[in-house]
């Protein structure tokens, strides 16, 4: 039996006032299982960010519904890895960890699981050192390290690995899959680039310019996945065509209005 | 091709790397002094090329500072000047950091305060320092009340624009974090906000002691301001002098012995900026 960690229900976010409503989300419907990677891949603009902070609480929504499975015992409901780390430059990398401890935790026990964390994204003995003093790549383990430290029922991480350099995100990558199948977390990871998406997610969801998920497709590649693999290339051509194919639609409808 | 690279070939020197001199060691060798020491050569030089009469030599006045030094008459003065400026000040703060954040963060109080902060601004604090002599007397309450109204819009327009630039990106990580207020506000505002804090001290206290010095000019029987008052009266232009460096002195005691010192501690998870010009 599956649970359900996330379930959204035609969930729409829209700005401006009556004269110019401007749907960011438009009708999004979707359910994410415990213990899985989901993927959320699209251009930029198409409201991913969006959605994501809407599921972490820091945006409204104008209609629909959103449920985040709640931790049980000591566990958060939520952990976020931003873009941008987002470590509180003043503290080191312990204390920025320390700051994120939930009211129901106890100092020691959150103590524990910081050293634990720090340890599993390899980050051992730096935990006195403050975020200037280490590498981009290494600021992002520390913020991996701190979602995962309130043990949330789920993970979001939103495009983490796109400010770092292709060798650095190829191994964060590698160890991002290695940490989730240690934790069983689920995770959910917005992301822009395809190859990304389908090398981590177990089901991977695109969302389009209008604000729609336009696929919602399941990812059974056998795991290690290497782009060269030739399932790998030709899955990703075949879902990038598939995006092609959406493009291509929606261009003539738009051209469609246009003429009427 | 070879000859020619080999020609345009230059050596690259490492960039200048920071001294790694201690924070006292580098004050008392600093180049800091070189500005004093030339200063007193030209006024050396003047009071013996120019017969203008009135200007005392540094010897004299270097004499006269000692002497005040030595009778006590500096320290004494100098408590009663500093009860002002530190009651003053503090008033200041407190008042200036409440209007500051008010305006930082509510549009109301923002263009509430707006009009009379800019006037505050632009007004001579030697304004508020004769108004309130007039007004209130010679007590405690007048250095104490004019030193408020000129330093407070100063240390609001510095605290106004921190809170402005409290980091959106930090307090969102918090809330999802469902970081509690105290922490939010400890943790995430306050270390952001410090850096204007510490200017809004500094021009407060600049501002501060200006006016204290003022008011005592006006209405009082103590203090430094007095003592220039009255030394000016006696035409002693020496002793005004040594007053007036005296005072000064004690202004980079506390700015080297406090301020300095307080900026480098709370800036300690920076990067350390070298000379970049």
């Amino acid at each position: 039996m599956t649970t359900i960690a996330v379930s959204v229900r035609d969930l729409v976010k829209s700005f401006g006032d009556e004269g110019g409503e401007h749907r960011v989300l438009d009708g999004i419907t979707f359910d994410v299982e415990e213990g899985t990677l989901t993927t959320i891949v699209g251009p930029s603009g198409c409201g991913k960010s969006t959605l994501l902070n809407v599921l972490a609480g820091l945006e409204s929504y104008t209609a629909g519904s959103v449920e985040v499975r709640s931790g049980e015992g000591t566990a958060a409901d939520l952990g976020y890895v931003f873009q941008n780390p987002r470590l509180l430059p003043w503290l080191t990398i312990k204390d920025n960890i320390m700051f994120v401890r939930p009211q129901n935790v106890a100092e020691t026990t959150h103590r524990q699981r910081m050293q634990h964390y720090l340890d599993m994204v390899g980050l051992n003995g730096i935990g006195h050192k403050y975020p200037y003093q280490l590498s981009g790549g290494m600021q992002q383990r520390a913020g991996l390290a701190r979602g995962l430290s309130v043990e949330p029922a789920v993970l979001l991480m939103d495009e983490p690995f796109s400010h770092l350099d292709e060798i650095t995100a190829e191994q964060m990558r590698a160890e991002l899959l290695r940490i989730w199948q240690e934790t069983g977390r689920t995770i959910i990871f917005i992301t822009h680039d395809m190859q990304e998406a389908i090398q981590l997610g177990d089901r991977l969801l695109m969302l389009g310019y209008e604000g729609k998920i336009v696929e919602d497709i399941p990812i059974n590649l056998p795991r290690p996945r290497e782009f060269t693999d030739q399932s790998f290339v030709d899955f990703y051509a075949d879902v990038v065509s598939r995006f092609h194919k959406l493009q291509a639609a929606r261009a003539e409808e738009l051209a469609e209005v246009e003429v009427n | 091709m070879d000859v020619a690279t080999e020609s345009a070939m230059t050596e690259i020197q490492p960039a200048r790397l920071s001294q790694p001199a201690t924070f006292m060691k580098r004050i008392v060798l600093s180049y800091r002094w070189l500005a004093l020491i030339i200063i007193l050569v030209i006024w050396q030089a003047v009071t013996i090329l120019v017969d203008i009469g009135l200007l005392p030599s540094p010897g004299q006045v270097i004499l006269a500072g000692w002497g005040l030094l030595t009778s006590g008459l500096f320290f004494k003065e100098l408590a009663a000047s500093l009860v002002r400026i530190l009651l003053g000040f503090g008033t200041a703060m407190v008042v200036g950091l409440i209007v500051g954040v008010s305006m930082g963060s509510r549009r109301f109080w923002d263009e509430f305060f707006e009009i009379p902060v800019i006037v505050g601004l632009s007004l001579p604090g030697l304004i508020y320092a004769m108004m309130a002599v007039m007004i209130l007397g010679l007590g405690l309450t007048t250095p104490v009340i004019a030193i408020l109204l000129a330093a407070y819009p100063f240390v609001a327009v510095n605290i106004r624009e921190g809170v402005k630039a409290t980091d959106k990106e930090l307090v969102d990580m918090a809330r999802v974090y469902l970081v509690d207020r105290w922490r939010m506000i400890t943790k995430v505002i306050l270390p952001g906000l410090l850096p204007f804090i510490m200017a809004a001290i500094r021009v407060g206290f600049t501002i501060a002691w200006k006016v204290a010095v003022l008011t005592e000019v006006f209405g009082a029987s103590t203090g430094i301001g007095y003592q220039l008052r009255y030394n000016f009266q006696l035409f002693s232009m020496r002793t005004m002098i040594a007053w007036a460096l005296l005072f000064g002195a004690v202004m980079l005691v506390i700015e080297y012995g406090l301020l300095a010192p307080a900026e480098k501690y709370f800036a300690r998870w920076r990067p350390k900026v070298k000379e970049i010009i």
